[in-house]
């Protein structure tokens, strides 16, 4: 029984943005959090947030009072494994190659997937991941601010989009590549999962199944069947069994995954609420007091219209 | 006399920005591209243009009509092996350990020295390296916006810069690890021979030894690995401190590396015409601005002008009525 508290108590929350595509959350950050909690095997329910989606704390992982934020000391999967709730990379993180793989695909391939999403393709399935929830103009707005910073980060300008294009591509196509002769046959790349599987899953599946067919990165990927059916295989082992809910409600269960709740349920903890609302009152002060100031400078001209009849008036008395 | 003349033809000018802290070229993306043609012992003159210090044409390699440019084709060492003209790659560039150590050193060690360069330090190397042959309010303009350009590219804001240095400094130390594993006491990284990853790395170690101030995380950071160090010191030696004649066009030379040229010689006739045609549209900019202020203050005199002559009517009227 006590085993059962200890469990219940211990229980982790993952709060992602909502599924599509057949994914159990669409975000190409999610995905990989998501599956890396899959790959340990520890029991975890699936909420999801769709009031400030395009927040940086989204994906963040809750426990009892503990929180590792997305956009906290390097993402949820570091700050996971560096505060030892779940650390799948303890003996393989000083191998070499290891290494170099992961910053292959947390760079190369995540920039490529930025560069697909936000300025490669039309922008529809950007909409659908973060905007869909959103008033129209708002969900415009926040896009456009988004491609511009995506740019910025990608170094893309008008003299050179073609060129940054071009070298996006070849470097993803370098990377399946080395990646395709590197895994084989093989499950994962190091005898059994690691943040790096993790990453490049939900790398492999957000291409396969979020990207349009038009879209070349798909393409790139798909000349390697290898990495597309080892994906396939591992979606199925670990994200579409079915395994009974890990429902804090109902005993607690110490077997692996729990199922996706698509229940738009989201219970924010305060801390997040109170960085929102602080965000939202910021927001409605400068809305209002633009307002205030475009009402005076109306009046102030106005006014001054009626002045100058007031002095003609004098002049011929 | 046949080989001698398509050696003269074949000659190689790469130009870079200027030598500084011992290094041929201080820049760190020169650097490599040095490397990359000193290891190929092919023989080239190394040129400096300090006129355009900003351009991100720089550095270019030229060979007879070709050019390769910094921002064209992924850079100049990219360029070259595509072209066929310098690959040292051939046998390695499938090897997935090795791409995935190239990637690991353009990114994460890529990042750490652009960190480092542009805000970490207080810009003491790079004022010297990229601006000090500039007047002082240009160069303070210049550097104010590359700074603010580094920081979008590495996406630092002003809530996220400690978090964001911690993960690069942390980053860049496991990368150090994971060369320092790899490398062991080998002269090089992949069979025993000189590839553009060596160059890359060697360029990477050099600039944050020479270049960075003792103060540097980064360079603190490299120093915790002594193979690392040794292995950059022995090639540095062996392929750029290694005295040689500078060849002339008059007699070519099979030996190794060049010998640095101080003379900031320019300029072939496409980047002349590229750095003019951005001259002629800068000022035409600025005499266009220069017409709209000067017609608006116009507009501003005469219409108060005529205000004030409109009153003084206005008055003469009055007195005629009296």
């Amino acid at each position: 029984m006590e085993n059962v508290r200890v469990e219940r108590e211990d229980e982790l929350t993952l709060v992602a943005r909502k599924p599509l595509f057949g994914l159990p959350t669409a975000c190409s950050t999610c995905l990989p959090v998501y599956i890396y909690l899959k790959f340990s095997k520890i029991p975890f329910t699936l909420e999801f947030k769709n009031n400030y989606p395009d927040s940086d704390r989204i994906p963040f992982v809750e426990c009892g009072d503990y929180v590792a934020y997305n956009n906290v000391n390097g993402g949820v999967i570091k700050t996971l494994k560096e505060d030892k709730i779940v650390d799948l990379d303890s003996d393989i993180s000083s191998t070499p190659e290891w290494v170099s793989m992961k910053a292959m695909v947390e760079s190369w391939l995540k920039d490529a997937v930025l560069y697909e999403l936000w300025v490669g393709s039309d922008g529809k399935v950007a909409q659908s991941i973060y905007y869909s929830d959103l008033p129209w103009p708002i969900g415009k707005v926040l896009h456009f601010k988004q491609v511009r910073a995506v740019k910025q980060l990608l170094a893309i300008t008008s003299s050179n989009a073609e060129e940054r294009e071009q070298e996006v591509y070849d470097r993803a196509s370098m990377v399946y590549k080395a990646l395709s002769s590197k895994l084989e046959e093989e499950s994962f790349f190091f005898e059994r999962p690691t943040s790096l599987d993790a990453v490049f899953l939900g790398h492999v599946l957000f291409t396969l199944h979020a990207l349009p067919e038009t879209s070349i990165l798909k393409s790139k990927l798909l000349e390697h069947p290898n990495l597309v059916t080892n994906a396939e295989k591992l979606k199925a082992e670990y994200i579409d069994s079915n395994s009974p809910s890990a429902d804090p409600s109902s005993s607690a269960s110490n077997r692996g995954p729990s199922r996706w709740s698509s229940k738009p349920e989201y219970k924010p903890p305060k801390r997040e609420k109170t960085e929102e609302e602080k965000q939202f009152r910021k927001r409605s002060t400068y809305f209002v007091a633009c307002q205030f100031i475009a009402v005076l400078v109306f009046i102030s001209i106005f006014g001054g219209l009626e002045d100058a009849d007031v002095d003609d008036d004098g002049i011929y008395e | 006399m046949e080989d001698g003349r398509r050696e003269i033809d074949k000659n190689l000018t790469l130009v870079a920005r200027k030598p500084c802290f011992g290094l041929p070229t201080a820049c760190p993306t020169c650097l490599p591209v040095y490397i990359y043609l000193s290891f190929s012992k092919i023989p080239f003159t190394l040129e400096f243009n300090s006129i355009h210090p900003d351009s991100d044409q720089i550095p270019y390699v030229e060979y007879g009509d070709y050019v390769a440019y910094n921002n064209e084709k992924g850079g100049v060492i990219k360029a070259l092996k595509e072209d066929n003209t310098v690959d040292l790659d051939s046998n390695v560039c499938d090897v997935p350990e090795w791409i995935s150590t190239k990637a690991l050193v353009e990114t994460w060690l890529g990042d750490a020295i652009k960190y480092e360069l542009w805000v970490g330090c207080d810009g003491k190397p790079a004022h010297e390296i990229y601006y000090s042959d500039l007047p002082w309010p240009i160069r303070k303009i210049l550097y104010y916006m590359k700074v603010r350009s580094v920081k979008q590219e590495l996406g630092i804001t002003s809530e996220n810069a400690d978090s964001r240095e911690k993960e690069i400094y942390s980053r860049a130390a496991m990368a150090y690890g994971a060369l320092s594993s790899r490398l062991g006491e080998e002269s090089f990284f992949f069979e025993n021979r000189p590839t553009s990853l060596d160059a890359a790395i060697l360029g990477h170690v050099l600039f944050t030894l020479h270049a960075l101030p003792e103060t540097s995380v980064l360079r603190s950071t490299l120093l915790e690995h002594p193979n690392l160090v040794k292995y950059a010191e022995k090639l540095k030696s062996e392929y750029i401190d290694v005295p040689h004649s500078e060849p002339s066009p008059s007699s070519a030379t099979k030996k190794g590396p060049s010998s640095w040229s101080s003379k900031p010689k320019r300029k072939p006739k496409r980047e002349k015409t590229e750095e003019e045609k951005k001259f002629r549209r800068r000022s035409k900019y600025f005499l266009v601005t220069q017409v709209v202020a000067i017609l608006v203050f116009v507009s501003v005199l005469a219409g108060s002008s005529d205000d004030a002559d409109v009153e003084l009517g206005d008055e003469d009227d009055g007195f005629s009525y009296e």
